[in-house]
């Protein structure tokens, strides 16, 4: 019982691996963003990046 | 025994006595013939002396009011490894642990051409047991072990055993009350028994029984009791899984190297824009963001590689990026830190961060595409150089790392599993495990 489904389980697990890299899957944290104007490519500052808020660290140790 | 049973298997046909008890006139039958040395009155509970032409009385107890019938009749026939035998006697016996008594049950079972066996019961656990063939040697080791026939058997319990019920015939002096040590060695399914009495030591092998196996075998009605805990000798249902889970799993991991060699060679690892950028963020300017040449993303829809990498030294860049479809206005939203930090305290020199950055924009179709890039940084630093790589059809390592910690899941929880059992096996021993988890101070 075990067995068969390790086996169904670890093809699973492999055939999503294979789709995810096929389809060009990412774990990286992009935002979609949809209906951008045409005019940003003239006016690049007209658009306002979901991420310009971040604050950005100045540490070091 | 009525007349109407039929034969045991073998040639000649042995007749069954019958006798009447000497204390309350009850009929006594003898199913196991001259081997009977004792026999015990089922109605006034004297054991008699089956050996003496008068059946002498040799003791008398008291049987607990309501004391549970042997769950297995006198007189049951079932086949035990291929051969029939007959339940001829009944002994309940217990030890005790920590002031608390445990129960066992033995089944005395006969057949006239095979000799003796024997059925015990635990809490719903079998074992079908039969006397040594050959002496068991003893090593001298802690945990001490048994070597029987080659094989080597651990130490798992010696306790003081006392007989505390007893009923049909025996081929010994048997006696409610007497006592034995009894030592047990194990090697699942298997389990070595030593039983010492004043001047005797008496040898027995036994091995697991399933209670369903021990109905099957004797036509019993009903369902068996069901067994509680892991007995000492419970073979363990995870051990195949076992092996057979991280044999299952080294073919699953080679699969993935090849599946990761095999996409590696697959991926166009195409690049597409390669550019290098200057910012100068103490200077005063009207808009820091710009856009890209425009460029084509051709092929099925796959992902999008950009490697941001500057020359920062104690110091940060950011950069909002968008990378966005000319003709339909979808874009991709996501912003990169670069930072690098370094330098020399008590205790040595330290850094922190990296030079360049990597993202990964997932499932971009095909389509004519620009970056919209927004650099920021500390307004103290005159100058930053950085470029930016874009790469299309790339690998994702990250999946195989999830992928193997995914196919891992399994052997690990049948392991774990596995290892419970034994721990909960031992914790009943006399060499428990020590406990995972200590609390307080001891």
């Amino acid at each position: 019982m075990f067995g068969k489904f390790y086996l169904v389980y670890g093809f699973a697990v492999l055939g999503l691996v294979g789709f995810a890299q096929y389809r060009g899957w990412s774990l990286d944290q992009i935002t979609q963003v949809k209906n951008i104007p045409k005019s940003v490519r003239d006016n690049p500052g007209s658009y306002r990046s979901v991420y310009s808020s971040y604050h950005h660290y100045t540490g070091g140790k | 025994m009525s007349s109407s049973t039929p034969p045991l298997s073998g040639p000649p046909k042995p007749q069954v006595t019958a006798l009447n008890c000497p204390t309350c006139g009850a009929a006594i039958t003898l199913r196991s013939f001259e081997h009977a040395i004792t026999v015990v009155c089922a109605s006034c509970h004297s054991i008699l002396d089956a050996k003496d032409p008068h059946l002498r009385v040799l003791q008398q107890f008291q049987a607990i009011v309501g004391e549970d019938p042997p769950l297995i009749p006198l007189g049951t026939r079932g086949k035990v490894r291929g051969t029939e035998f007959e339940v001829i006697g009944f002994q309940r016996r217990n030890i005790k642990s920590e002031g608390i008594p445990y129960d066992w049950h033995e089944y005395l079972l006969f057949n006239p051409y095979k000799g003796f066996r024997y059925l015990t019961e635990f809490q719903g656990h079998w074992n079908d047991i039969s006397i040594c063939k050959d002496l068991p040697v003893v090593g001298q080791g802690f945990p001490a072990t048994a070597n029987y026939l080659g094989e080597i058997y651990r130490h798992f319990q010696t306790a003081d055993a006392n007989t505390s019920y007893v009923i049909g015939e025996f081929p010994w002096q048997v006696r409610v009350g007497e006592h034995a040590s009894v030592t047990d060695y194990v090697r699942p399914p298997r389990v070595l028994s030593a039983e010492r009495t004043p001047g005797e030591v008496s040898w027995s092998i036994g091995e697991y029984m399933y209670g369903q196996d021990v109905w099957k075998a004797f036509h019993l009605p009903g369902n068996p009791p069901n067994a509680i805990g892991v007995y000492e000798n419970q073979p363990s249902p995870m051990n195949a899984d076992i092996r057979r889970a991280w044999t299952v799993f080294a073919v699953f991991a080679i699969l993935l190297v090849g599946l990761m060699a095999c996409f590696d060679m697959l991926a166009r690892k195409e690049p597409i824009l390669n550019r290098a950028y200057q910012l100068s963020p103490g200077e005063p300017r009207d808009e820091a963001s710009f856009v890209t040449d425009v460029f084509d993303l051709n092929g099925r829809t796959s992902n999008l590689e950009v490697l941001t990498s500057s020359d920062v030294n104690n110091n940060w860049i950011y950069l909002n990026y968008a990378l966005i479809n000319e003709d339909t206005g979808k874009a991709w939203d996501f912003g990169r830190e670069v930072s690098f930090y370094s330098g020399y305290d008590s205790d040595g020199s330290w850094s922190e961060g990296a030079k360049k950055d990597t993202v990964v924009i997932p499932s971009v179709p095909a389509g004519r595409y620009y970056l919209r890039i927004e650099p920021e940084a500390d307004p103290r630093h005159p100058h930053i150089d950085y470029w930016v790589t874009v790469r299309r059809d790339v690998p994702v390592l990250e999946w195989y790392g999830l992928a193997f910690f995914a196919l891992l899941l399994p052997p690990l929880a049948v392991t774990w599993r596995s290892m419970s059992f034994e721990r909960s096996r031992w914790s009943e021993s006399d060499h428990p495990p020590t406990p995972i988890l200590q609390t307080g101070n001891d």
